[in-house]
């Protein structure tokens, strides 16, 4: 009676670390596509001083996101992998394995275009290369604030320093090889749930204008502007 | 002193990675700079106005200033640097070029700039289309379409992290405000029109196969790095030099035979392909084309090298030769370049097969080269190479270009090629019709379909290579037949019995010739001194079956003839094919194993040509072990002395039971 009891407790143990992990999961993916909205700025006229902390901060934030996640994945495979039974619940873990390493690999890309960009256009020097202009001159508020919404399922207690740029690219480097190391997971088993094409119906809410249609000109005060060009060039520019 | 062209030498090629990235990165950050950089100018939208626009012709106008040079330059670079990715048109946004007029540009973001170090991800792309599926509902252009069902059918274990990042990302996207987000979505779509272009576009980003180094990096000053620039000087030192004068003379001389023949110099016609889109030119000019373009035909005048390196060139000198039946030397050539450029495992059978082919004594196409050439040539296919045949192959390609070559450029042969060359008009394209031409763009045949022709083409003419009979001797294997279609009689060897050692044939072709060669092979070798002896000995070994490959024999032709059984039911009763003919010839004498001989090579002149399947194996196999050659050398001293230079594994090995 007690052996059963504590196996269920057991279950239902690892059944709350998976759901933690998939909604850490979920954080660290939208962590990381609004790190590479805001890398997107780099080196443009958008580029400042904010914007570097925010991708700082939300560096950090993936940072907390990735470790903690590594380490439960890790713990929770090796388990599965001692426990017979569960087989259905050892295929959820390997997909949410393989997310995981997609969503690190992905953000480690984006880390290392970062830091080359961050060593080509240094904000403090004064013999800087001068900023691109994009186009772009919002400062990304928008987006920090999503970052700051996002919550991290699980308490550390004791807060470890985020690492610098270089230290954190070969941190998760070191990481994902040992990951692959300690648990064999052949990630091709792992099937996708969605079939193709089936976010096309998901998403909208709101009628999206296509991109076609933004960009519409106006053409009347393009003409307009056209033969009154000259004079007026410094209004335009 | 002459100046090889170096246009079809086979050799490595540096494709140097895009250094041009750099330096475009470069003139990218001088345009920004707020005083002397492009004009900027905002961008009127229905929604909004964006800043930061640029004009095609301000692009144009500032480049040409800038490097001083002239507008139709400036508009070149300036289509270069959009090809690459580093501006992107607004209007029109898959057309990768700067028009000269007022529609607008805007600088891509350094995130999406072309970089070398970071190749482009098919996950992102991944994620950029499903992101576009979600904005445009499933309506995607056909292209995409196909790269959609690929790459979810390849990342299939990764699709759930696709479709989650996509729309994760698609919602970050969605906290930026409206002006940025527009020019976000054109600087992500420009992106991918570069990275992933539509099919029939030429990419920018093409630059062939990834160099070891990478030359935009600085090489570290390490021991090894100065040990290298010491032993590039040494071998710089001790490189032949030459007067100043000469070379440039040299040089000065192949500007001026050249100077029409650069397409960069001087027009190509009918028009350049890489300039009109149109590919008449190459058409004309392919390799194995029936009529060359009088262009062409000029260039084989300038040298030898020039004729033999175009592979039409090589053609139409080949049939002057066979014209005049010095095939050989061109063959033999062609032979050694496929020695040295082929892979390593054939190189062995490669360097058998062209010293029983040409080199050997009785080869049926034997090249003259001197004594000394032949003994380093001969001794150095003991251990074979791929450079053993260098030695022959520089005399012979010297006897052709002093010999051969002159003879060619004033021969009918040549004079006809020149006569029947054409001469294709320029073409005149208006710009309506250019733009048609890029639209019309089609990828040529793949490499490896050419691969497989060439290869076709040359087992179909090795198949049928005639042999050159004016070089055939009594060694030669088709020589029963030619007792048999022309009658010689004459075997005017008085003492030596003559013996020709018949050519085998591998078992695998069951021609009538290869029937006969293969019973030849089988025969069995008669000995000098057991010519009298033999008549009345019935005794046949017939050969067993395997190993065709082995057996050497001797055999009398006319012996033969006095038998006066023809020759060739003689030779397929001693067929290892025919097992019953151990029985009914009688009279083939066995091998005495001790008394090999070898009469001297005569000569027969004949004018026919016979065809014979593949070239004839000699039975002569340079490649052997030192046993047998001393075996050999012991046995041609003891044997009837015709003292020759005899190669040492040239030899009759002694048969036991013809095994």
């Amino acid at each position: 009676m007690n052996r059963w009891r504590r196996s269920v407790d057991e279950l239902a143990a690892r059944r709350r670390q998976q759901r933690k992990c998939e909604r850490a999961q979920e954080a660290l993916s939208r962590v990381t596509s609004c790190f590479q909205q805001l890398a997107t700025s780099l080196g443009s006229s958008a580029d400042s001083g904010f914007l570097r902390d925010e991708m700082d901060k939300t560096r950090a934030l993936a940072h907390r996101l990735c470790s903690g996640l590594s380490h439960h994945l890790v713990r929770l495979l090796s388990d599965c992998a001692s426990v017979p039974s569960g087989v259905g619940n050892r295929q959820v873990l390997e997909r949410l394995w393989v997310l995981f390493l997609s969503v690190t690999e992905n953000f480690l890309s984006d880390l290392r275009k970062t830091s080359d960009l961050i060593g080509q256009f240094p904000l403090t020097q004064h013999g800087r290369p001068s900023l691109v202009k994009t186009g772009c001159i919002d400062g990304m508020v928008g987006v920090a604030a999503r970052v700051t919404s996002v919550q991290v399922p699980w308490l550390t207690l004791e807060e470890e320093p985020s690492p610098d740029l270089t230290n954190h690219i070969t941190g998760l480097e070191a990481m994902l090889s040992e990951m692959q190391l300690r648990v064999p997971v052949a990630f091709w088993s792992v099937e996708s749930t969605q079939p193709a094409w089936a976010e096309a119906h998901g998403e909208q809410t709101e009628p999206e204008h296509s991109l076609e249609e933004l960009m519409e000109v106006e053409v009347v005060s393009n003409k307009m502007a056209a033969c009154c060009q000259p004079p007026c060039c410094s209004c335009m520019g | 002193m002459t100046i090889r062209n170096t246009l079809r030498d086979y050799g490595q090629r540096y494709r140097p990675r895009m250094a041009c990235l750099k330096k475009a990165e470069k003139v990218l950050l001088e345009m920004q700079d707020p005083k002397t950089g492009v004009k900027s100018q905002p961008q009127r939208l229905v929604i909004t106005t964006i800043p930061h626009a640029i004009t095609g012709e301000d692009i144009i106008a500032w480049l040409a200033d800038r490097f001083q040079i002239d507008t139709q330059e400036a508009r070149k670079f300036g289509s270069m640097l959009v090809a690459l990715g580093y501006i992107y048109p607004l209007q029109d946004h898959k057309r990768l070029v700067v028009k000269p007029d007022a529609s607008l540009y805007r600088f891509q973001t350094p995130y999406f700039w072309p970089t070398q170090q970071w190749p482009v991800e098919d996950t992102d792309y991944a994620i950029y289309l499903a992101k576009r599926n979600i904005r445009k509902k499933g309506i995607l252009e056909l292209h995409e379409q196909e790269q959609y069902n690929r790459l979810h059918k390849w990342m299939n274990h990764k699709w759930d992290f696709i479709v989650m990042q996509a729309k994760e990302q698609y919602r970050a996207a969605k906290e930026r405000k409206k002006p940025d987000r527009v020019v976000f979505d054109c600087q992500e779509r420009a992106y991918w029109v570069v990275h992933r272009p539509p099919p029939g576009t030429v990419s920018a980003m093409d630059y062939g196969l990834d160099r070891r180094v990478d030359p935009n990096a600085d090489e570290a000053k390490t021991h090894d790095f100065y040990e290298r620039i010491m032993i590039f000087t040494q071998q710089s030192i001790m490189r032949p030099r030459v007067k100043s004068s000469v070379s440039i003379g040299a040089l000065v001389k192949y500007c001026a035979t050249y100077n029409s023949h650069d397409p960069f110099l001087s027009k190509c016609l009918p028009s350049n392909p890489w300039l009109t889109d149109d590919v008449t030119y190459w058409t004309l000019n392919m390799p194995n084309v029936e009529i060359p373009t009088k262009m062409r035909v000029e260039r084989w005048t300038f040298s030898f090298g020039e004729l033999l390196s175009d592979p039409r060139g090589r053609d139409d000198f080949r049939l002057f030769l066979k014209k005049e039946f010095s095939g050989e030397n061109l063959a033999f050539w062609e032979s050694c370049e496929d020695l040295k450029w082929g892979t390593a495992a054939t190189m062995r059978e490669k360097a058998e097969q062209i010293y029983k082919t040409f080199l050997a004594r009785g080869a049926p196409r034997w090249i003259n080269i001197d004594g000394k050439t032949m003994e380093i040539t001969v001794n150095g296919l003991k251990h074979p190479h791929r450079y053993v045949l260098d030695a022959a192959q520089t005399h012979i390609y010297m006897l052709m270009k002093k010999d051969s070559y002159g003879r060619y450029l004033k021969s009918p042969v040549f004079k006809d090629t020149l006569k029947k060359a054409i001469c294709p008009e320029e073409h005149k394209f208006t710009d309506a019709q250019l733009d048609q031409n890029a639209k019309n763009r089609r990828p040529s045949l793949s490499p490896i379909i050419l691969r497989q022709q060439e290869q076709e083409q040359r087992a179909k003419m090795a198949a049928s290579a005639t042999v050159d009979i004016t070089q055939l001797c009594r060694f030669t294997t088709p020589v029963p037949h030619l007792a048999v279609y022309s009658g010689i009689t004459d075997y005017p060897s008085a003492n030596a019995s003559p013996s020709l050692p018949f050519l085998t044939h591998t078992p695998a072709c069951p021609s009538p010739i290869s029937v006969a060669l293969d019973s030849t092979s089988a025969s069995e070798r008669r000995a000098e001194t057991s010519e009298g002896e033999g008549e009345g000995n019935p005794q046949t070994r017939a050969p067993i079956g395997g190993n065709v490959s082995k057996p050497r024999m001797a055999f009398s032709l006319r012996r033969l003839l006095k038998r006066g059984c023809t020759p060739s039911t003689m030779f397929a009763s001693l067929s290892p094919k025919c097992p019953s003919a151990a029985g009914t010839s009688s009279r083939i004498q066995p091998i005495s194993p001790d008394q090999p001989t070898q009469a001297p090579p005569r000569r027969i002149g004949n004018f026919f040509q016979i065809k014979v399947d593949i070239p004839p194996e000699c039975r002569i196999y340079p490649i052997e072990s030192e046993d047998e050659e001393e075996e050999n050398r012991a046995a041609s001293r003891s044997g009837v002395g015709a003292k020759e230079i005899i190669c040492p594994w040239e030899s009759l090995t002694p048969q036991n039971g013809m095994g």
